[in-house]
């Protein structure tokens, strides 16, 4: 009541404004009239609020009222039932009237506390919506700091340590707040008697949520609940600014791999395309050489080693970049591997290649430019290994085809089964192989791509034998 | 003398073609780019066209169905790009082969003479056709592979026949499926793998190493000059 003594003071006044032109003029207005009179100072100050001045006023007009007015005048005698009625009048008005302006004073205030919290919010909405998105939290986060407290973000998965201004009771607050999504600690129910106060910023989130803390006002005040209600509307604007910012900065971050993703691609696919040229003219220059030269034949089997590494590269970037659309159809395994097979052809004159695929196998059904390209880099691999021989054999097996390619060679530890079909992954001492490291993934990953099984293990005479299992195919009889 | 018109952007790649070429007993002619390649088709007589399909003014493809609308003459498309489709594409709009870079010379040269056989022969839809080992007497129904007479049904017969006319230049599946099977049936792949695998069986040494009726895989079917076999 922040004017009492001014009611007060007001109260006297009037009363003895009142009072003295009642006193004055009392034959022309008459006993009736001025008693009503006495009631305009008791309505005044009840209006203005606060129940004491109201009664002080009322009693004060009522002893007026008997000593300047009632007969006998000038004497507080009171000899007549009127006289009990009439101060019982100004009691009551003086009650009634401020019981109703305290609570419609009360109501007022309660308003322009709304208005000024919403106004608050709307602020910080506009803060947090200007410019860029992290700059408008930093600014958000000061703004809270001038108006509310030092505040400060904790996050579920790192909540401090004890010290940096945390008691323990405060770091207990923390976790309730963090698990169960309610405020805690200074100015709420949970806690109340830790520093500072935790405000969830997302309080509906299932997995726990990241806090606001904020500590007690630097004015050493409490934090009522009205102020702690409010924290907790600006915390949830805060929280999803932050949602919104972590969700662009992954897209953002997932934009730019996609960008280096495709640039990558068709960096990729033109540098083949390029090497191309160069690599026709070296290997048909030396095509022409080749005939009874040994030399230039290992210069041109390595050419076209060449030309099917870049194949491999550019089919490592289709099985990255998820644009496999495997285009499966009967194929007939006698002319995948006869073809697989002839780019071979005098490649290495040391190496028996031998193709024991039965005439009459079933179709299987299979993507023939990829199993065409598997099979390249499962031969090339095996010549790559082998001493004296590698072997290509089809066989068919419960509604299944075998194709297996076989060579001599030192073989594969049973430990690197698994492994070998990893990108870039060599046989750990192995510097012969010379391959590109991507070959037997790409045939993995052909083979995942149309949902075959390729597979390892040791060949009869201690090399290595690559399996892949493919679907018969079903065939529509012409 | 016959004359064959090289188009590619790549000097290295019109050198490398022309050695091939003038010592396989051709004479070349070179273009750059689209526009040289049709002026040069229009101007002079050319028996065959190679054609790069990266060329720098105009698509490649552009480039066969502007010969072809005015011109018959054999186009062997040389691409870079392993592109299935492509290939197809270039077939489709009337290429007569393709080889891929880098190319194997012999190679490129079985597919010229193809080529240049397919055109001195247009027209003459001969009763009595020969490849190879391989004899077939379309008038009578009559086969024989190396001197002996082979047993065929009339689908083997006629996929043989729609090969033999092609005369080792590609056929795509599709093209195969719609002469002998026809329209409806240009899908339908495995009729032609059936088919091709009983005819491997009757034809080749070793079915199992085919080397008359060649596979490139997801593109079609040709005949081998095998020079072991002339």
């Amino acid at each position: 009541m922040r004017s009492d003594t001014t009611s007060y003071l007001f109260g006297l006044i009037g009363v003895v404004i009142v009072a003295a032109i009642t006193a004055t003029w009392l034959p022309t207005l008459g006993i009736a009239s001025s008693a009503l009179l006495f009631l305009l100072p008791v309505l005044l100050v009840a209006a203005r609020g606060g129940l004491g001045p109201a009664l002080m006023t009322a009693a004060f007009g009522a002893l007026a009222y008997n000593f300047f007015l009632l007969p006998p005048r000038f004497t507080f005698r009171i000899h007549g039932f009127d006289n009990l009625v009439s101060l019982f009048v100004l009691f009551a008005v003086a009650l009634v009237t401020s019981r109703l302006a305290t609570a419609l004073k009360a109501r007022e205030s309660e308003a322009s506390h709304r208005a000024t919290a919403n106004a608050e919010i709307a602020q910080f909405s506009a803060l947090l919506a200007r410019g860029e998105a992290s700059d408008a939290v930093v600014a958000a986060m000061k703004w809270l700091a001038d108006g509310y407290g030092e505040a400060r973000f904790l996050s579920q998965g790192t909540l401090p340590e004890e010290g940096n201004g945390f008691s323990t009771l405060d770091l207990s607050a923390a976790a309730w707040a963090t698990h169960n999504g309610d405020i805690t600690g200074h100015g709420s129910s949970v806690m109340p008697a830790a520093d500072w106060t935790f405000v969830p910023l997302n309080p509906r989130r299932q997995s726990g949520t990241d806090l606001l803390a904020i500590a007690r006002p630097v004015s050493g005040n409490t934090r009522d609940e009205s102020g702690v209600l409010q924290l907790q509307g600006l915390a949830r604007l805060l929280g999803q600014a932050r949602d919104r910012i972590a969700l662009d900065m992954e897209r953002q971050a997932r934009e730019r791999l996609e960008d280096r993703d495709a640039f990558r691609r068709t960096l990729l696919a033109s540098l083949a395309h390029d090497f191309r040229t160069p690599l026709t003219v070296v290997t048909g220059e030396l095509a022409k050489l080749a005939h009874g030269d040994a030399g230039a034949a290992n210069a041109l089997a390595e050419a076209k080693r060449l030309d099917r590494m870049m194949n491999d590269l550019v089919g490592a970037t289709r099985i990255e970049s998820g644009a496999l659309m495997p285009h499966t159809g009967a194929v007939d395994l006698v002319d995948v591997v006869s073809d697989a097979a002839t780019s071979f052809d005098g490649q290495n004159p040391t190496l028996r290649l031998t193709q024991t695929v039965a005439a009459d196998l079933p179709l299987v059904e299979a993507d023939p430019v990829l199993l065409r390209h598997i099979l390249t880099n499962l031969i090339d691999n095996a010549t790559r290994h082998a001493i004296s021989a590698v072997s290509i054999g089809a066989q068919d097996r419960d509604g299944s085809v075998i194709l297996a390619v076989e060579d001599d060679g030192p073989g594969i530890p049973e430990t690197d089964h698994g492994r070998i079909f990893e990108r870039f992954s060599r046989i750990e001492g192995d510097d012969r192989s010379g391959g590109s490291g991507l070959g037997l993934a790409i045939a993995k990953g052909f083979a995942d791509a149309m949902g075959m099984i390729i597979s390892v293990e040791e060949s009869g005479s201690g090399g290595a034998r690559f399996c892949l299992v493919m679907p018969v195919r079903k065939i529509a009889t012409p | 003398m016959t004359r064959i018109l090289v188009v590619d952007d790549e000097p290295a790649i019109r050198r490398l073609l022309s050695g091939i070429l003038e010592r396989g007993g051709y004479q070349v002619e070179l273009a750059e780019n689209v526009r040289e390649a049709i002026s040069a088709v229009e101007r002079s007589r050319i028996d065959a066209v190679l054609l790069d399909l990266g060329l720098p003014d105009r698509d490649g493809l552009e480039a066969i169905s502007a010969i072809r609308t005015k011109h018959d003459v054999p186009i062997i498309v040389v691409t870079a790009r392993d592109d299935t489709a492509e290939k197809i594409a270039a077939l489709d709009l009337g290429a007569d082969d393709y080889v891929t870079k880098p190319f194997d010379c012999d190679e490129l040269l079985a597919r010229l003479r193809s080529a240049l056989r397919r055109s001195g022969k247009a027209g003459s839809a001969d009763a009595v056709l020969t490849f190879g080992p391989v004899m077939l007497d379309t008038a009578h129904h009559r086969a024989t592979c190396r001197e002996e007479p082979v047993m065929l049904t009339p689908r083997e017969f006629s996929v043989l026949a729609t090969l033999m006319e092609a005369g080792g230049r590609i056929l795509t599946h599709a093209a195969i499926l719609e002469r002998v099977w026809g329209k409806a049936h240009v899908g339908d792949i495995d009729y032609l793998r059936v088919v091709i695998r009983a005819l491997r069986l009757k034809l080749e040494i070793d079915p199992s190493q085919p080397v008359l009726i060649r596979n490139e895989p997801g593109i079609g079917y040709r005949l081998m000059e095998c020079p072991s076999s002339k």
